[in-house]
């Protein structure tokens, strides 16, 4: 299981890949209010795809198992509205691979 | 000696699938295929995957396996499709419907899509579909699957443009007709009426068609994207 606190690392050091690959103009300082989809996000449709490939990727070699991010299946994203915060995700992460490593082992 | 470029293909069992892959392999790349069944081709560099493009979950296994092995995908080929044999719409099943949307709509978005994702963190690649001679021909018959096929050119003119500004290309070839069991399952009647509507009326070979996935995967063909090459007819 990755925690709250893990998570958060590795959304800082994907925001730190966007940066270095030009994805992402500035450094962003990664908080639980920060925007990722929806108005106020620092990350344009490219950057955000690109964010998550980058976080399936980190998550893959954190934990050794397959996890893959969905929108759809993280409780407070809503389809008709997109908006996700940090802490939106991060809480989703705690999730999923808490589960996943109950489905698998 | 310089790291061999990488090739994911879908449909490799048979057909065109086999051809493109075998070719490609023959020319200094490491080819990951896959398709519903076993391994087809025993050949160094070759690496075969039981899937299932329809599935998203298989494809995204599958994907995640290529990404494991070689770290990166140079050039994907989405070829699987299904094809059924002309009938009118008035009695064509749903089933055959879905069957079409399935694999040749859904199995090429899942499978664009997750290979895009590689492709969009290493800020390279060229990503090929295939469509079919049907599509410019609105022949009577393949409602199903010509809408499939047809669907297939605009989602990728969508991926080319929403994936330009990373560099990489996605481009379509709509053969017309290449012999394979599935072409040969329609009759001859169905055949030889599509024959005379091509331009170039013969069949395609293999090394045509490889040519053109060539000409696609050059770096020279860098700002070559959305494009649709049509085999063997002027539409």
């Amino acid at each position: 299981m990755v925690s709250k606190e893990r998570a958060f690392e590795l959304i800082q050091d994907s925001f730190g890949s966007l940066q270095r690959a030009g994805l992402l103009a500035d450094k962003i300082v990664a908080s639980a209010e920060t925007v990722l989809l929806g108005i106020g996000s620092p990350l344009d449709s490219i950057g955000f795809v690109t964010f998550i490939a980058e976080m399936e990727d980190r998550l893959y070699r954190e934990t050794a198992r397959d996890i893959y991010l969905i929108l759809d299946d993280i409780h407070t994203f809503n389809i008709e509205n997109p908006y996700l915060t940090i802490d939106a995700l991060a809480r989703y992460i705690v999730m999923i691979t808490g589960s996943q490593k109950e489905k698998h082992g | 000696m310089g790291k061999r470029p990488v090739m994911a293909i879908t449909g490799t069992s048979r057909g065109i699938g086999s051809e493109i892959a075998r070719h490609f392999l023959e020319n200094g790349y490491d080819v990951a295929g896959c398709s519903r069944g076993n391994a087809a081709i025993d050949m160094e560099g070759y690496l075969h995957s039981q899937v299932d493009v329809g599935s998203e979950e298989q494809v995204r296994r599958w994907i995640r396996l290529i990404k494991n092995t070689y770290g990166c995908v140079d050039v994907l080929v989405c070829n699987a499709g299904a094809i059924a044999a002309p009938t009118p719409m008035a009695i064509t099943s749903g089933e055959v419907l879905r069957s079409s949307l399935n694999t040749n709509v859904e199995g090429t978005f899942y499978v664009c899509r997750e290979i895009s994702k590689i492709m969009m963190l290493q800020k390279h690649g060229r990503i090929i579909t295939i469509s079919s001679m049907a599509v410019g021909f609105h022949e009577e018959g393949t409602s199903a699957y010509s809408a499939s096929k047809s669907a297939v050119v605009e989602l990728t003119k969508i991926l080319a443009k929403e994936l330009a500004p990373l560099g990489i290309t996605c481009n379509v070839i709509a053969p017309s007709i290449f012999m394979t069991e599935s072409v040969k399952a329609m009759g001859e009647a169905v055949l030889k009426r599509a024959m005379e509507k091509l331009t170039i009326k013969r069949l395609l070979t293999a090394e045509e068609i490889c040519n053109v996935i060539s000409f696609f995967a050059m770096p020279q063909g860098g700002c070559i994207t959305g494009q649709v090459i049509h085999m063997g007819l002027v539409i």
